[in-house]
């Protein structure tokens, strides 16, 4: 053998360094790596040597040239990266041509949001009308005439027996009515109230929820209502529940969440208290299934309620609603 | 509601932190709102001493003071008698609001300046010494609040009760229900028990209405004298919010507040005849009200009447001619059980509602009337320096019952998801005085006391049982459900499927509000039959500008419109998609259609690098809605100009009506600049309006595959010169409608007009391509059909070739 491989990598290199042009090194490339390279050559040769030296001078020799295909390589791209005529080149700063993407009301993509969570449980969306009888807004819902809990919420009337929806919870009365349990459906949609100011507006949307079937409980609702805020929010806002009262619900619970901006310790937009109060719920009152003919007896249900803007300004931080309605670009224009 | 610490002791001892307290009462269903500091009123009166006392110049009974404050000195003018240098005294500072409200402020007295207030015991309402500074004890600190050196301390708790909680509008309700939480007993107040059986003779009362007035009781005090009340008792009102009046009003005051009572007073010199009628009224007689109001009544509503004249409305307010006044020496004392309805009606009708008509419409308690009535007249006695009159009155025709509730255990665990034993559930209902008795295995019978007049059925003491074990210690569980899927509503599929189309088209959306002013009708210049005039009317509106509910989402899009380019944003793309409401009869629901409108205005193209500013014109929107359309796989759509006299809010001869085949989906157009003007707007605008019910009954979800042509096309142009007013769709439609199967497109790929073409005329060019399914097209193949298109184009449209 005449050189060894280490003189021919030497040799090598030095020729790849003084190359001038990408031709020559491809010169190189054939000199050395070509089918009648020298390193071809030298990977022959090596099976004339004894036996135990072999492998390791095959190892040596094929690890050379791997090194120079890459050197050679570089040395080429080096080359032909050589900036072209400047003539030929663009001003890629410059803004593209302007494509402005189009957006969604942020109380629809929260409405989307929610609806998803429930529609992939198993509910199914119902809607109804806005204007509504003055029987399915309250009668049906074990609100009679003159009951005190009608206070509960400033009605807009049409006439003595047609009001604005002031909850969805009509659409509720209206499929059970035409649906025998089980039933599982969310009733989105907007409701009217007699209320302006910085957490008031007269129009807003709601979510409305109902189960109903043979063996339904409250800690279902619990359940259901726990696994939908840790999928709004995330699993380490926590729940509690508070007796209260709905005259369709009886048991009723008012729902908090940990506060999502202070976590807990007490900011402004949770009054100090640690915790928002963001759901009503309870399990469905008898007098609304003897209303639409269920058996009390066999059926139980829960039902469940959320303002849309006021998750909405939760998620986005948002401090006043009533800029959902002025539909002021610079605000929709953020979501 | 509001209680106040120390009032709840006197009934039920209270070791835990009041805001463990307050948090406890909130998880048991009664929702503190807020705890305050009783004594914030005293927050700026401090411990002040006394420097130095001169003569006032122009007042020989005051006095100038120089009082050290602590961090200052200030001068105040002082008449109090019992001055001295040295002493210590309560100096209320500028900005103190005393409980009668007096403000404190810096002023002048008879030309002198004094600079806040020494004050007494009675005027911080700290006890009943009226007559000089109250002295202060020589070892607080000067400038210290008078409230920490005096160790006052009491909290006023804000509890938002729900409506069927009408038990727990007293001091008593809510003191029971911390008793319950404790496990501790409650410590009911007592009074002097009146010896019933005592004949009387003071006054007849007569029920003439039982079911609006179930029960009437009446006691008399005598030789009372009218005066202020004693510290303890205006502590008590002060604490909650109230403002003594006299030891009368105040007692009555109290004792509602103690127990939940409404009570009412009379004059019992005043009184005619000696003789209470409670009857309803007759319809338009009139009433005047304490409050010197002329009520006008009907015949549901309730009177309490003497021999000759109405004398209070029941449960609602007394009359201005039967109250108590400094003069009164006798004291008939009304207490009654009053059917919640008719209360309730009787105070909605009036618009008049009291601390009274709120209990009585809520239910007070049947059977403690009596008991009211002896707590009142015991303390008129002692109070007022009276002496109860023998014997009370007590008229009950109409019983109310507390009917027996039987509770399965098993059905409440069902309904509960718990598992609690029948002993527990015992426990938990008796914490609350309700009476439990076993019945069967799996039962329980129970009696609520009669407060509770909200607990009716089982379900009421399974709340009950779950809110007094805890709503947070019931386990979480999720319930097993069927796995059937229900095909979604289609009009939720289109509407979601719109959104997002117009999202990809860069339309912004908006939501208005449904109710709009009336006067849009007028703005859009909407003809007088038009159906856009069936409002529905909001018959109490928050504000007159949204009193009636739309009928076009076309004035909320011109609104945002006007809203923002006064923000400084004069390129818009806005949609809405929502509902407007016809008016279908005064006893109908309104017909409720869904819409998507869309508005356009401002440029096309901005000012940029590579464009100069173009404004946008009715060929964008249209693109839009082609675009919307075809998105929704709509097809065979035309625009056809919308006649004059169907043009209302739209520019005539820039607006289109879409059809497809017989549905009229909606309009596009350019906005008419004289409604734009009516809205105070000059910019041109554009807009759409689409039926979303008809959208949905054209939009074909169902997509087949098609055919991809093997064999390449071949174009031809045509070229020709027609009359300016023919609509070039026109054209395309025609050839179109030639049914020559090598025809695959025509395409409009040029108008023009102006010279070298004659005036009145215009040049289109119409790019057609032919296409065979069978085989690779040559000349001669497109040479014949294509010049037999064009010689019926030049016949058809009077059409002339370019020269
Ligand atoms: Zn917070």
């Amino acid at each position: 053998m005449e050189k060894t491989i280490e003189q021919i990598c030497d040799e090598a290199f030095k020729e790849i360094k003084t190359a001038e042009s990408s031709e020559s090194l491809n010169a190189i490339s054939v000199k050395y790596l070509g089918r009648k390279g020298i390193i071809t050559q030298f990977l022959r040769s090596i099976s004339t040597l004894p036996s135990e030296e072999r492998p390791k001078a095959g190892e040596k020799a094929n690890e050379t040239k791997k090194i120079l295909e890459k050197a050679i390589k570089d040395a080429i791209n080096g080359f032909e990266s050589k900036v072209p005529e400047v003539a030929d080149s663009i001003d890629v700063s410059l803004p593209g041509r302007s494509v402005s993407p189009g957006s969604l009301h942020p109380v629809t993509q929260i409405m989307r949001q929610i609806c998803d969570i429930f529609t992939r449980m198993g509910f199914n969306i119902a809607e109804g009308p806005e204007i509504e009888s003055d029987y399915y807004n309250f009668e049906a819902l074990n609100i009679p005439k003159y009951h005190p809990a009608r206070d509960m919420q400033d009605t807009f009337y049409v006439s003595d027996n047609i009001v604005l929806r002031t909850h969805t919870s009509p659409i509720q009365v209206r499929v059970m009515e035409n649906r025998k349990p089980p039933v599982k459906i969310i009733a989105p949609g907007k409701v009217y109230r007699s209320d302006s100011d910085i957490t008031h507006t007269p129009m807003f949307h709601q979510v409305e929820g109902l189960m109903v079937g043979e063996n339904i409980s409250f800690g279902d609702l619990k359940g259901i209502l726990t696994n939908f805020i840790h999928l709004l929010f995330d699993d380490k806002t926590s729940l509690r529940f508070r007796p209260s009262f709905f005259p369709f619900t009886e048991p009723s619970a008012e729902v908090d969440i940990l506060c999502v901006m202070c976590r807990g310790k007490g900011c402004r937009i949770c009054s100090y208290t640690g915790w928002l109060e963001v759901l009503g719920s309870g399990m469905v009152h008898p007098a609304v299934f003897e209303n639409v003919g269920y058996d009390t007896s066999q059926f139980t249900g829960f039902a469940f309620g959320m303002g849309v803007e006021r998750i909405t300004m939760l998620k986005y931080g948002i401090d006043d609603i009533r800029k959902f309605f002025e539909n002021d670009f610079r605000f929709l224009r953020q979501f | 509601m509001k209680v106040s610490l120390s009032w709840l002791e006197d009934y039920v001892p209270i070791e835990t932190d009041i805001y463990d307290l307050a948090s406890a009462l909130t998880m048991a269903g009664l929702e503190v709102e807020s705890v305050d500091d009783t004594f914030n009123y005293l927050e700026k009166v401090v411990v002040g001493r006394i420097v130095e006392i001169n003569p006032h110049p122009n007042a020989d009974k005051l006095k100038l003071c120089r009082v050290d404050a602590g961090d200052r000195f200030l001068q105040i003018v002082c008449g109090a008698p019992n001055i001295k240098e040295n002493l210590l005294v309560p100096l209320a500072m500028h900005g103190t609001l005393l409980t009668d409200g007096t403000l404190i402020e810096v002023c002048e007295v008879r030309g002198q300046r004094s600079e806040g207030m020494l004050c007494s015991e009675k005027e911080l309402e700290l006890g009943d010494d009226g007559s000089g500074v109250l002295v202060l004890s020589d070892d607080l600190r000067i400038g210290s609040r008078i409230t920490g050196a005096l160790g006052l301390s009491d909290y006023t708790l804000e509890i938002g009760l729900t409506p069927n909680r009408s038990d727990c509008l007293s001091v008593i309700g809510i003191a029971r229900e911390i008793a319950a939480i404790q496990k501790t007993k409650i410590k009911y107040p007592i009074a002097n028990e009146i010896d019933n059986n005592k004949t009387n003779n003071f006054i007849s009362v007569i029920i003439e209405a039982v079911n609006h007035c179930p029960r009437y009781a009446a006691g008399l005090v005598k030789d009372i004298t009218v005066s202020q009340s004693p510290f303890w008792l205006r502590k008590r009102l002060i604490s909650v919010g109230q403002r003594p009046i006299n030891n009368i009003v105040d007692i009555s005051n109290f004792v509602m507040l103690e127990c939940g009572q409404p009570l009412h007073t009379f004059d019992y010199d005043q009184v005619a005849e000696k003789r209470i009628i409670v009857r309803t009224a007759t319809k338009g007689e009139s009433f005047v009200t304490l409050d010197r109001k002329d009520r006008i009544m009907d015949e549901e509503m309730l009177l309490i009447c003497d021999g000759k004249k109405p004398v209070a409305i029941a449960g609602v307010m007394g009359g201005l001619n039967s109250g108590i006044d400094s003069s009164t020496k006798q004291v008939l004392i009304e207490s009654a059980y009053f059917n919640p309805l008719s209360i309730r009606k009787t105070s909605k009708r009036l618009g008049l509602s009291t601390e009274s008509s709120y209990r009585f419409e809520r239910g007070v308690d049947p059977d403690g009337t009596v008991r009211a009535l002896i707590r009142a007249s015991n303390l008129i006695a002692e109070i007022g320096k009276g002496k109860i009159y023998e014997g009370i009155v007590d008229e009950y025709p109409l019983k109310q019952n507390t009917d027996t509730i039987e509770l399965s255990i098993s059905k409440t665990n069902k309904l509960l998801g718990l598992e609690l034993d029948k002993a527990t559930i015992k426990t938990l209902l008796e914490s609350i005085e309700f009476k439990v008795q076993n019945s069967g295995s799996d039962t329980i019978e129970i009696v609520p006391p009669s407060f509770r007049v909200d607990i009716a059925r089982p379900v009421d003491l399974m709340e009950e049982a779950a809110r007094l074990y805890g709503y947070n210690n019931i386990p979480t569980t999720l319930p097993l459900m069927q796995a059937e899927a229900v095909r979604p509503l289609k009009v939720l599929v289109l509407r979601e499927n719109i959104r997002d189309i117009m999202t990809g088209l860069s339309f912004t959306e908006a939501i208005n509000y449904s109710f709009i002013n009336e006067s849009a009708c007028d703005l859009l210049k909407l003809s007088s039959d038009d159906p856009k005039r069936q409002l529905v009317k909001v018959l109490n509106p928050l504000t007159e500008e949204q009193n009636v509910m739309r009928t076009s989402l076309v004035p909320g899009l011109i609104e945002t419109m006007r809203r923002n380019l006064s923000y400084q944003s004069k390129n818009l793309k806005i949609y809405e998609i929502g509902k407007i409401f016809l008016n279908k009869g005064k006893d109908s629901l309104a017909e409720e259609i869904e819409m998507i409108a869309g508005l356009l205005t401002g440029d096309r193209h901005s000012s940029a690098w590579y464009s100069k500013e173009t404004n946008c014109d009715f060929y964008d929107i249209k693109g839009f809605v082609e675009a919307l359309l075809a998105a929704l796989n709509i097809s065979n759509v035309t625009f056809t100009k919308l006649t004059f006299e169907l043009c209302d809010y739209t520019r005539y001869g820039h607006t289109a009506k879409i059809v497809a085949g017989n549905e009229t989906i909606g309009l596009v157009g350019e906005m008419d600049p004289e409604v734009l003007a009516n809205f105070g707007l000059k910019q041109a605008a554009y807009i759409f309006e689409l039926n979303c019910n008809i959208l949905l009954k054209l939009s074909n979800l169902l997509k087949m595959s098609r055919q991809l042509p093997k064999f390449p096309s071949v174009t031809r142009d045509i070229t020709i010169i027609i009359n300016k007013d023919i609509e070039v769709m026109s054209i395309i439609d025609n050839i179109n409608s030639i049914g020559e199967k090598l025809i695959e497109n025509a395409h409009l790929f040029d108008i023009f007009e102006g010279a070298p073409i004659p005036p009145a005329k215009k040049s289109v060019s119409i790019r057609i391509t032919y296409r065979s399914s069978e085989k690779t097209l040559e000349d001669d193949d497109v040479n014949n059909t294509h010049k037999s298109i064009t010689d019926r184009l030049i016949n058809k449209y009077g059409a002339s070739l370019p020269a």
